[in-house]
């Protein structure tokens, strides 16, 4: 019966093969990893009305710059985005594999895969990869974003590279400036007298904004805003609606005015 | 038993005798492409019989639900199997029929110690342009055809020319409201579920030579249809579904509820107010 909807297996039994067998460098004297591309800094936060979700647009390897135009927040579907960190070729490819494997779900058992079925098949996924994960060559760290309509809310879960999830309560960081990010996020919580549960989209969009930029400061894998080239972090909103992009045009306005020349 | 030739060619003409009877109760498919899209429409027991096939394909089907089920899930195995290895761009539906279903559906037609599928598909793909939409139709013998504009099913060869003479007629390339092309293809379809009952009252009284009464009953009138539409749809679902074009995101196919369908089609129940 179709694999029960199950696409991935369908791959699978066609001979597509998602873990591929990866040497051990440093081992018998092969040698240090070379560099391998990576990306940072992601971000999920819950506001009034759903999640933002966001991420820089920087790839590294080792030193290098290797792109400044990532798009690290992958919408899987109408309702939920994958932000990654880490090796995108792992990351790219398994956003491709949940993305059609919730269209085939939907389309072939003629109903939608449920959040927590859509949060399984990530597991699934990460569990796969856990061998190139420890090696150092496939390390992915997603956070999966995403609106339940059965619980008619908006929920934020991250990972750990075994692909243990952890579901957030307000928000979760992942990637090399996360560190920088949660100190500030806590301190807003805590203290600021307006914990960002509370904001409006444009509130929590500046903070977003803000918060990406003092990662950018102190990380140097995470790449800021950029003016000359007008290129701006990427930031979706999830609502009951579903996913949507916030335009460069309005993330310009909040950067110029409420993050660049802001005292 | 069959192993003459012309046992085996007398064993496909009975296949095909069968086959055509297995039709007779089948609901008419009526498929229209206009400036928003790709509309579908049928009626079901329960059963639905339009599906999604992938980000811009679409497929109707009459026949056994066992079969069609089966078919469904080969079209999409291939179709995603395919999107996800290649890319979406080279999800067609001509490659889905020529390649895929025709061949298989020729086959189980052929092998007569075999049961053949019960089964005639349309398959409708959008395109960025009304006139870059296709669609594809299936008999059960495996023989498929492409049409663009409008593409029929129906259990006799009579009702589908009706169908689409109907359709040729009315559907105007600037149609531009989802209403206004509904109106025609429920019409459309009422003319194809008539004419496949007056077939198949002719072929029960052909016996009995009453060839001159067969032709007079043969034009179908306009209060005919609507009495039809208002009467003959009781105990079945009108089911519709469309191809937006405008819709955003990359899946393209939409069920429409019931409740949108009697809003839109408010002549089908002239009593409820």
């Amino acid at each position: 019966m179709g694999f029960q909807g199950d696409f991935f297996q369908l791959l699978k039994d066609q001979g597509y093969q998602f873990d591929i067998p990866t040497p051990r460098f440093g081992e018998h004297g092969q040698g240090a990893l070379p560099p391998i591309t990576q990306g940072t800094t992601v971000l999920a936060l819950k506001y009034r009305d759903g999640v933002l979700v966001a991420g820089d647009r920087r790839a590294t390897a080792g030193n290098m710059i290797m792109y400044d135009r990532t798009d690290k927040v992958l919408e899987i579907d109408r309702y939920c985005v994958m932000a990654i960190a880490g090796v995108p070729a792992t990351a790219f490819e398994m956003a491709r594999v949940l993305e059609h494997s919730f269209k085939y779900f939907r389309r072939s058992q003629l109903q939608d895969l449920s959040f927590e079925g859509k949060l399984r098949a990530l597991s699934k996924l990460m569990k796969e990869n856990a061998p190139a994960a420890l090696a150092g060559t496939g390390a992915v760290v997603p956070v999966f974003a995403g609106y339940d309509h059965q619980h008619g809310c908006g929920k934020i879960y991250f990972h750990d590279i075994l692909g243990a999830e952890f579901e957030a309560v307000d928000h979760a960081v992942s990637g090399s400036g996360s560190s920088i990010i949660r100190g500030i996020f806590h301190y807003l919580n805590r203290w600021s007298g307006q914990p960002i549960a509370g904001l409006d989209e444009e509130e929590a969009s500046i903070i977003v904004l803000r918060l990406l930029a003092s990662a950018a400061e102190f990380d140097s894998a995470t790449g800021g805003a950029n003016i000359e080239s007008n290129l701006y972090p990427i930031i979706k909103r999830i609502t009951e609606k579903g996913v949507e992009t916030i335009p460069a045009e309005q993330l310009k306005t909040l950067f110029t005015t409420k993050v660049a020349q802001y005292v | 038993m069959y192993d003459e030739p012309y046992r085996w060619v007398e064993a496909v003409g009975n296949r095909r005798q069968y086959l055509d009877e297995q039709f007779r109760q089948g609901s008419p498919l009526v498929a229209v492409s206009y400036v928003d899209g790709i509309v579908l429409l049928t009626t079901s027991h329960g059963t639905p019989k339009l599906y999604e096939i992938y980000d811009r394909i679409g497929l109707g089907g009459m026949g056994h639900p066992a079969d069609l089920e089966k078919l469904r899930f080969s079209i999409l195995d291939m179709a995603h199997t395919e999107g996800f290895q290649r890319s979406p761009g080279d999800v067609t539906g001509s490659r889905l029929i020529k390649y895929g279903m025709a061949p298989a559906i020729k086959q189980a037609f052929e092998e007569i110690y075999k049961a053949p599928y019960i089964t005639k598909l349309l398959l409708a793909e959008l395109g960025n342009l009304p006139n870059q939409d296709n669609f594809y139709t299936v008999d059960y013998d495996g023989t498929f055809e492409e049409h663009h504009e409008v593409a029929v099913l129906g259990a006799t060869p009579k009702s589908q020319d009706t169908m689409r003479a109907y359709l040729k007629e009315h559907v105007t390339p600037t149609m531009a409201t989802l209403q206004s092309v509904l109106e025609v293809a429920v019409r459309a379809w009422a003319l194809g579920a008539l004419s496949q009952i007056q077939d198949n009252e002719n072929s029960d009284s052909s016996s009995s030579e009453n060839k001159e009464t067969q032709a007079s009953n043969d034009s179908i009138s306009e209060e005919q249809i609507l009495e039809h539409l208002q009467n003959g749809l009781k105990d079945k679902t009108l089911e519709c579904a469309v191809l937006e074009r405008q819709a955003p995101g990359s899946s393209k196919y939409r069920t429409i509820v019931q409740q949108d369908i009697h809003s839109l089609l408010p002549f089908l129940h002239p009593t409820t107010n």
